[in-house]
């Protein structure tokens, strides 16, 4: 099952599509957020967290974000 | 009979809050927040958001809403459309078309269903707080084939919206903000996320819903417990939906009031609705204990103060609708004092003195 779900993720290719893109901001700080492609999360960069994006649905909840202890690396959560 | 606080009370069967979500990753620091008190600073250290008083319980809202994603899949509600059907009308009243609509929780499923191409919508962009309420809207829209409109679909908080300013030209919230713990706050970021020109359309649930249940509650709980707790969420009232859009700064703000009576067989099958719909008590202040006999004596209360003659119960509902339009150049402004050019005495004269 977890083999099938990465063949889904690689198939999806840029994981969020373009309307998105260009409307979402972090919720909390309202600045614009990037794509990391090594953990295929949404991360903002000035207050340091990265929401997750689960089967395509970016998850902008403030509760779900997992805040980042150092440049480009996801804390254990 | 006196109401304590003015809370009114929801019964709904209460379910235990998972430890896990308690567990999960920390709550955030906010370095800005968009609420009428002011900004809140951070100061690097982890603290909630929270100058503001804390009603409901958000998180078990969206366990909810997971719920009632579920238990709502087969289904069609037929008060959800009612109420969804209104709000969309509102749509055809506008000469404007939107080219951009972006749908914030409650009852998606229906407005997506319902909209039918009313009010010139390209994209349609869908939040919700609770993830398996989108999947299934998701999938809903996968299974009807209907793809003539672009929907995007995210999960986000009412609270905290992640949508750039000036980015989306209607807003509409079908029964979802009267869950929010600040709803200026998050009438305040709708009216940021609207382009000049924009509309914000919303449905929510006013102070006379579920009046019966409310009653019947309080006379069981003060039989059997001798004392009662809070058991239907504080909602707004018709005089404060007014004062709401103006306070959040729409412009040629409208407010208007719908009441619906549902029949049911009985009052279990009305928090079976309930629970469907995702309403059940979420307040901060709930007693997390209901016991049996109570149930049953509310239930019993409920038919006999308020059964009809053919044995079903009424629920009532009131919708309070708000339309709110963010400023705009174009939109008609009154003139400052002092500056009148034509006096009433000439228009008297002017239209034949009928008195």
């Amino acid at each position: 099952m977890v083999r099938l779900n990465r063949v889904l993720l690689k198939d999806a290719g840029n994981a969020i599509d373009k309307t998105l893109s260009e409307i979402l901001v972090c919720p909390l700080s309202k600045q614009p957020l990037r794509f990391c492609e090594k953990t295929k999360s949404l991360v903002s960069d000035t207050i340091g967290v990265s929401f997750p994006i689960k089967d395509g649905i970016p998850c902008l909840v403030p509760k779900d974000g997992k805040i980042l202890e150092e440049e480009g690396d996801a804390s254990k959560a | 009979m006196r109401r304590i606080n003015s809370l009114y009370g929801r019964i709904g069967m209460l379910r235990r809050v998972p430890e896990e979500s308690t567990k999960k990753s920390h709550t955030l620091l906010a370095s800005l927040s968009f609420s009428t008190e002011g900004s809140y600073g951070g100061d690097g250290e982890l603290q909630q958001n929270s100058s503001k008083v804390k009603i409901f319980d958000r998180d078990l809202k969206r366990i909810h809403r997971d719920r009632a994603a579920w238990l709502s899949r087969q289904k069609n509600d037929s008060f959800v459309d009612a109420v969804a059907e209104n709000l969309l009308d509102r749509l055809e009243d506008c000469k404007k078309s939107f080219p951009t609509a972006f749908c914030l929780g409650g009852s998606l499923g229906a407005v997506k269903r319902l909209l039918r191409g009313r009010g010139g919508i390209e994209k349609l962009i869908m939040m919700d707080t609770s993830y398996d309420m989108i999947k299934s809207c998701r999938d809903a829209q996968e299974d009807s084939l209907d793809n003539s409109i672009e929907t995007s679909y995210f999960v986000g908080d009412e609270e905290f919206l992640p949508v750039k300013e000036s980015s989306v030209d209607l807003i509409i919230s079908s029964l979802g903000l009267h869950w929010t713990n600040d709803l200026p706050g998050s009438m305040i970021q709708c009216k940021l996320a609207l382009k000049p020109d924009g509309l914000f359309l919303a449905a929510i649930l006013g102070g006379e819903t579920l009046k019966e249940l409310r009653i019947a509650c309080t006379l069981a709980h003060m039989e059997r417990e001798g004392g009662i707790s809070p058991r239907l969420s504080p909602l707004a009232q018709v005089r404060d939906a007014g004062n709401l859009l103006t306070r959040a700064g729409f412009s040629l703000p409208g407010v208007d009031v719908d009441e619906y009576v549902v029949k049911y067989k009985s009052a279990m099958d009305l928090i079976e609705h309930l629970r469907a719909m995702g309403e059940t008590n979420a307040l901060l202040e709930r007693n997390k204990i209901l016991n049996r006999e109570t149930a049953l004596a509310t239930a019993a209360i409920y038919d006999s103060m308020f059964a009809t003659e053919d044995g079903t119960i009424p629920a009532t509902f009131q919708v309070i609708y708000m339309t709110g339009w963010r400023e705009h150049s174009s939109h008609p402004q009154a003139k400052r004092r002092g500056s009148a050019t034509v006096s009433f005495t000439d228009l008297q004269k002017q239209f034949g003195g009928q008195s």
